[in-house]
C-alpha cells in the first residue's frame, strides 16, 4: 500500500513533467524543401460562422479542385475569442523564429500585426491578381497583407417611418436631433458598425492630410483634433434611443428589427443576411451617406514573416486564386460582402449587386492603435 | 533512558518521513497551480508595476499607453486618476454589496420557508429558485434586457395599470444588479436550504416548547447555526460579481459599468493590457479581502466541528 502510494505520486510527477515538456516543446517548422509544391496550409480564421461556411463551401473546395494535392486546414476562432492569445503567440513565434501554428491569418488583428512588422510582405509579383486591388487598400497596410473581401458600414432605415433618408452626414445628424430616441449606434468598443459612425463624425473635423496620416501611422499628437467630433457625439447622446449605446453590432440590429429605432449604422453583410433570414423586416432599407461616408473595412490575410518558402508559395497561390474575378464573385455572393478587387473587374451580374454602392471607395478606418485610442476616448467623453 | 530517546528519535524520523511523503503527494497539484496560476499572476503583477521584460515582453510589445521603468506605481496612478475608471470601481463596489444583500435576504427567506413549513408549495418555490442554474447566463441576460426594456413586459404592465412614467431598467446598473441576483440566487438558496436542514428539529421544537416566538427562534437558533453558509454565500457571490462580465456587458450602461467589462474593453478594444491588469489587481485586492472572510468562516466551522467531535 505504502509503495503503491509512493509510486502513484511519482507517476503523477512524471506525467506532469512529461506533459509540461510536451507543451513547451517546439513544434518547429517542418521545412519541406524550398521549392513550391503541394502542401497543407493552416489557416487561422476568426469571425462568424458565415465566414467559416464561405471558406468551407466555396474557397477550399474550389481551390483544392483547381490545385490538386493542396490542402487547407482551418483553425476556427468563433467571434475571435482567441484573437488576443493568437496575436501574442504570433508575436512570440516570429520573435523566436518558431512556427506560429498557422500559415495564414484572417482576423481583425492582421492590420496590427502588419504594422508591428510580424508579417511577410505581398507584391504583385507574388500574387499577380493583386494588381486588381485598389492601390490605397495595399498602402493602408504598407503592402504587408492582402485584402480578399470587404464589408462596409451602411445606413439602415425603416422605410415605413422614414420616406426620405438622409443623403449626407449633415442630413443624418439633423435627422437624429429631429427624431430623438429613433437612432442609436453600438458603443465603438463593442463592434465595428458603431465605431464607423463615431469615426465618421470625428473625421469631419480633421484635415484630409492628417486623416491620411492617421489611416496609416500611429501619431498620438494628431489626436487633439478629435475633441470637436467627440463633443458633437456627446451632444447626440440625449437624442439616442433611451440615451444609451447598446453593446455589440447585433444589439442594434435587434432594436431595428423590433421597430424600437428607425435608423442605425449597420454592417452591410450583417444587414443583408438579416434581411434574407427575416431577422430584419423587408421594410428595412440600406443606403450610404456621403461627406463623409461611413468607414468600411477590407478584410486582410496575413502571412507570418518567418514562414518557410514552400508554405509561402502555397499561400500566395491561394491568395491569387481568391482574388481571381470569378472567385471574388463567389466569395461576394457567399457572404454578402464587398469585393476586394475593383468593381470593374467583377462579372457584370455580380457587379449589379453593388449598384449605387461604391465598393472600391471604402473609406478606410484609422490605423489599429489610433482606433484603440479613439474607442477609449469615446468611452470617457461621449456617454 | 536511551531506549526512550531512541523511540522518540524513531518517532521523529517517521513523522519527518510522513511529512516528506505528504509533500510529495501534494507536489503535482501545487506545481500545476504554481505554474499555471501563480506564475502568470506574479508576471501580471510585475507588469502593473512597470516590468516589461521577461514573461511580459510579448504583451508589452503589443500594448500602448504603458508605464514602464520597474518599479513604478504609475500605471495605478493612471487608472485611479481616470474619472471613468474611478466611477467603475465605485459602481462595482455598490453593485456587489447590493447583490450580496439581496441574495442573502431572498435565499434566507426561501430557505426558512422550506425549513419551517416543508409544504409542497415551499418545495416548488425552492426548486424554481434554482432554475437559473440551468439557463445560460448569456440567454438570461438578453431575457432580462428585453423584459425590463421600454417595450418589455414590465413596462407594458405598468402602463396598463396606469403608471406610464415607469422608469427604464434596461441599460442601467439596476438591470446589472437584477442580473447578478438572478445568476447567484440558486447557489445561495441551495446552500442556505441545506444549512438550515442541518439544524436539528429538536432545537427548534425545544425553543417553541418554552414559548419562544418564531422571530425569536430564527434569531437565536437558526441564524447562529447557519452563519457559516451565510458567510460562504456572501463571499462567493461577492467574488463572482466583482469579476463578472456577461451580465454587465449585455444589460448594463456604457459608463460607469462594472470593472469586469471595463478591464475587458481595456484589454481587447483599447489595446491597453497594462491598465486592464491594474484593474484586475484592484479586483484581486477586493477579492482577497473577501477571501479572508471565507477562510475565517471555514476555520471557525472546523473549530466548531472539532469541539462537537
Amino acid at each position: 500500500m505504502r509503495w503503491n502510494r509512493r509510486t502513484l505520486a511519482f507517476a503523477a510527477a512524471v506525467i506532469l513533467a512529461g506533459g509540461l515538456a510536451a507543451c513547451g516543446g517546439s513544434n518547429s517548422t517542418a521545412s519541406s524543401g524550398a521549392k513550391g509544391g503541394p502542401v497543407t496550409i493552416t489557416l487561422y480564421l476568426s469571425g462568424d460562422v458565415n465566414i467559416k461556411g464561405m471558406w468551407d463551401n466555396v474557397v477550399i473546395p474550389g481551390f483544392t479542385k483547381d490545385n490538386p494535392g493542396y490542402k487547407v486546414n482551418i483553425v476556427f476562432s468563433e467571434h475571435g475569442v482567441n484573437d488576443t492569445v493568437t496575436l501574442q503567440r504570433l508575436t512570440a513565434a516570429v520573435k523566436a523564429n518558431q512556427n506560429s501554428g498557422a500559415d495564414l491569418y484572417e482576423a481583425g488583428f492582421v492590420q496590427s500585426a502588419a504594422s508591428a512588422g510580424l508579417l511577410a510582405g505581398v507584391t504583385t509579383q507574388d500574387v499577380p491578381n493583386l494588381s486588381k486591388v485598389s492601390p490605397a487598400a495595399l498602402q493602408a497596410v504598407n503592402g504587408m497583407a492582402a485584402p480578399y473581401r470587404g464589408s462596409a458600414v451602411v445606413l439602415a432605415y425603416d422605410s415605413n417611418h422614414v420616406t426620405n433618408p438622409p443623403k449626407t452626414m449633415d442630413d443624418l445628424l439633423a435627422w437624429i436631433k429631429a427624431n430623438p430616441g429613433k437612432f442609436t449606434y453600438n458603443s465603438p468598443n463593442s463592434g465595428g458598425s458603431g465605431y464607423a459612425f463615431a469615426e465618421s463624425v470625428v473625421d469631419r473635423y480633421i484635415s484630409p492630410a492628417d486623416l491620411q496620416t492617421m489611416d496609416t501611422t500611429y501619431d498620438p499628437q494628431l489626436e487633439s483634433s478629435w475633441s470637436k467630433g467627440l463633443q458633437e457625439l456627446h451632444g447626440l447622446t440625449k437624442s439616442m434611443y433611451q440615451g444609451t449605446y447598446p453593446n455589440g453590432n447585433n444589439a442594434v440590429l435587434d432594436l431595428l428589427g423590433r421597430g424600437q429605432i428607425w435608423m442605425a449604422p449597420v454592417w452591410s453583410d450583417m444587414a443583408l443576411s438579416g434581411l434574407s433570414t427575416g431577422l430584419l423586416p423587408s421594410s428595412v432599407k440600406l443606403t450610404q451617406i456621403t461627406d463623409p461616408a461611413f468607414t468600411g473595412g477590407l478584410v486582410y490575410l496575413g502571412i507570418p514573416k518567418n514562414i518557410d518558402q514552400a508554405h509561402k508559395l502555397a499561400v500566395f497561390k491561394l491568395e491569387n486564386w481568391m482574388l481571381d474575378p470569378a472567385h471574388q464573385a463567389q466569395i461576394v455572393n457567399a457572404v454578402k460582402g464587398f469585393p476586394a478587387i475593383e468593381q470593374t473587374y467583377l462579372p457584370s451580374n455580380t457587379a449589379q449587386l453593388f449598384a449605387g454602392l461604391d465598393t472600391s471607395n471604402l473609406r478606410a478606418n484609422f490605423e489599429a492603435r489610433t482606433q484603440n485610442d479613439l474607442k477609449q476616448q469615446w468611452q470617457t467623453r461621449v456617454p | 533512558m536511551s531506549l526512550v530517546q531512541g523511540r522518540r528519535a524513531a518517532d521523529r524520523s517517521s513523522r519527518g518521513h510522513e511529512r516528506w511523503r505528504g509533500l510529495a503527494m501534494a507536489f503535482p497539484p501545487i506545481a500545476v497551480v504554481g505554474l499555471f496560476i501563480g506564475f502568470p499572476v506574479v508576471a501580471a503583477l510585475l507588469y502593473t508595476f512597470g516590468y516589461v521584460g521577461g514573461p511580459n515582453e510579448t504583451i508589452a510589445s503589443l500594448g500602448q499607453d504603458q508605464v514602464t521603468g520597474f518599479p513604478t506605481a504609475g500605471a495605478y496612478g493612471k487608472v485611479l486618476g481616470d474619472p471613468s475608471a474611478r466611477a467603475s470601481i465605485v459602481a462595482t463596489v455598490v453593485v456587489t454589496i447590493l447583490t450580496v444583500l439581496i441574495v442573502l435576504v431572498i435565499s434566507w427567506l426561501v430557505a426558512l420557508y422550506v425549513r419551517l413549513t416543508g409544504s409542497r408549495f415551499a418545495k416548488i418555490v425552492s426548486a424554481l429558485s434554482v432554475t437559473p442554474l440551468f439557463i445560460p447566463v448569456v440567454i438570461a441576460s438578453y431575457a432580462i434586457l428585453t423584459f425590463y426594456a421600454p417595450d418589455g413586459f414590465l413596462h407594458d404592465l405598468a402602463t396598463t395599470l396606469g403608471l406610464p412614467g415607469f422608469p427604464r431598467v434596461s441599460y442601467t446598473l439596476a438591470a446589472v444588479t437584477i442580473g447578478e441576483v438572478w445568476v447567484n440566487l440558486p447557489f445561495g438558496v441551495l446552500l442556505m436550504t441545506s444549512g438550515l436542514h442541518a439544524v436539528p428539529n429538536v432545537l427548534i421544537d425545544a425553543a417553541r416548547d418554552v414559548g419562544s416566538s418564531l422571530p425569536r427562534t430564527v434569531r437565536d437558533i437558526l441564524i447562529p447555526m447557519n452563519i457559516v453558509p451565510t458567510v460562504i454565500v456572501s463571499t462567493f457571490t461577492a467574488i463572482y460579481v466583482l469579476g463578472s462580465f456577461t451580465v454587465p456587458y449585455i444589460t448594463g450602461p456604457n459608463s460607469p459599468n462594472l470593472l469586469g467589462t471595463a478591464m475587458t474593453f481595456s484589454f481587447m478594444s483599447y489595446g491597453r493590457p497594462q491598465q486592464a491588469e491594474v484593474m484586475s489587481a484592484i479586483v484581486f485586492v477586493f477579492a482577497a479581502g473577501i477571501g479572508t472572510l471565507y477562510v475565517w468562516a471555514n476555520v471557525r466551522s472546523d473549530r466548531g466541528a472539532g469541539a462537537r467531535g
